[in-house]
């Protein structure tokens, strides 16, 4: 992955998933054809103005960018398609949706600890309980509440032998 | 009347009729001594003088002496042929009376013994019986206790292996609604922590 190139870009927590990144570069690919049509529009030719959605203001003031200058705009499409491709993916699985707040604060960590443009995918499992269920490339990790009881299992037993002997 | 009283019967008539030729025969032989031993000269008037004492009438005397003699002596072989008969009779169902005593007492024994026998072999078959139900009794009651410890071991070790997601689904059941996602955002960060060295080196080096 080309981190040195993109140092300077920051993803937002509120850019999750890959679906999030996909929709980005549409966006940025629509301002970017906006902008050439009105280029070579004629005088007096009506257009229409494509709207940015809260995710792209965020990432542009995030990043102090400015889309309508050409630059700008190629090293964010640029940025966001290095992303699309090579951004590592970690797959979590809840017993709920989680809430956006709960997802920032996912984000947060995991930008902070694990990878500064990791992106998620989140997927409902509602027979874990509690906790969540964590899938990488090669690993798959269990926080969830069975799989805390099967840790605990022996005691379970243990307990339950002694209260009925 | 039965055949031997026929033939009893018939005996004593036979009898009387034997008697009665003897006694015509001795007579008989009288009268024809008689006539041997005298002359030729008193034949002519022995024949007269016995044309006249046998006439008709002393004939007929005679014939009724006879017939009367004869029935005497049928009344009485009739009487003795009775009181044999009589006799035989009784010796007879006597006889057949003890020999069917007999008979039967032994047919009694040997049936009563039958019995006894056929009561001593179902007796015998019964104990044998029993004691063959009572050790099936017993094995099939260690087999079932076996099978039931088994059952009881298979079920508490299942039990035991499935004991997280019983108790897990009974969590959920009890207090799934009230688990609140944001609530186990600690203790998931502290998982992801504690695993944050192996998620890194699977994100670097994965394909």
């Amino acid at each position: 992955m080309d981190h040195e190139s993109n140092a300077i870009l920051q993803l937002p927590v509120s850019i999750v998933s890959p679906v999030d990144i996909g929709r980005l570069v549409r966006e940025i690919d629509a301002v970017d054809n906006f902008l050439r049509e009105a280029a070579i529009r004629q005088p007096g030719t009506k257009i229409k103005m494509p709207r940015t959605s809260r995710l792209m203001d965020e990432l542009v003031l995030v990043n102090k960018l400015n889309i309508l200058m050409e630059p700008d705009r190629v090293r964010l499409a640029e940025f966001l398609r290095s992303i699309k491709t090579e951004a590592p993916i970690m797959h979590f699985s809840f017993s709920a949706d989680p809430s956006p707040i709960f997802t920032q604060k996912l984000m947060t960590w995991l930008r902070r600890e694990i990878h500064p443009l990791v992106l998620i995918r989140v997927g409902l499992q509602p027979n874990i309980g509690a906790g969540c269920t964590l899938r990488t490339n090669n690993k798959y990790f269990d926080f969830s509440l069975r799989q805390h009881f099967k840790q605990s299992r022996e005691i379970l037993a243990q307990r339950l032998r002694g209260s009925i002997s | 009347m039965n055949i031997l009283d026929l033939v009893l019967i018939i005996c004593s008539i036979l009898t009387a009729t034997v008697a009665f030729i003897w006694v015509a025969v001795k007579l008989t032989d009288k009268s024809g001594g008689k006539n041997k031993s005298v002359t030729d000269t008193y034949t002519e008037l022995a024949e007269h003088d016995v044309e006249h004492v046998f006439n008709d009438e002393f004939r007929e005397e005679l014939r009724n002496r006879g017939r009367l003699h004869f029935e005497k002596i049928i009344g009485e072989n009739a009487m003795f042929l009775q009181q044999d008969l009589q006799l035989t009779t009784s010796q007879l169902n006597e006889y057949m009376k003890d020999e069917i005593t007999r008979k039967l007492q032994e047919e009694f024994a040997k049936y009563e013994e039958s019995i006894t026998d056929a009561k001593q072999l179902a007796i015998e078959s019964i104990n044998k019986t029993q004691e063959a139900i009572e050790q099936q009794r017993v094995i099939m009651g260690q087999q079932l206790q076996q099978e039931l410890g088994n059952e009881k071991a298979r079920l508490v070790k299942r039990f035991e292996e499935n004991l997280a997601d019983i108790v897990n689904h009974y969590v959920l059941i009890a207090i799934g609604d009230q688990i609140d996602l944001n609530n186990q955002l600690e203790y998931i960060l502290a998982d992801l922590e504690a695993n944050k060295k192996a998620i890194i080196e699977d994100i670097t080096n994965g394909s």
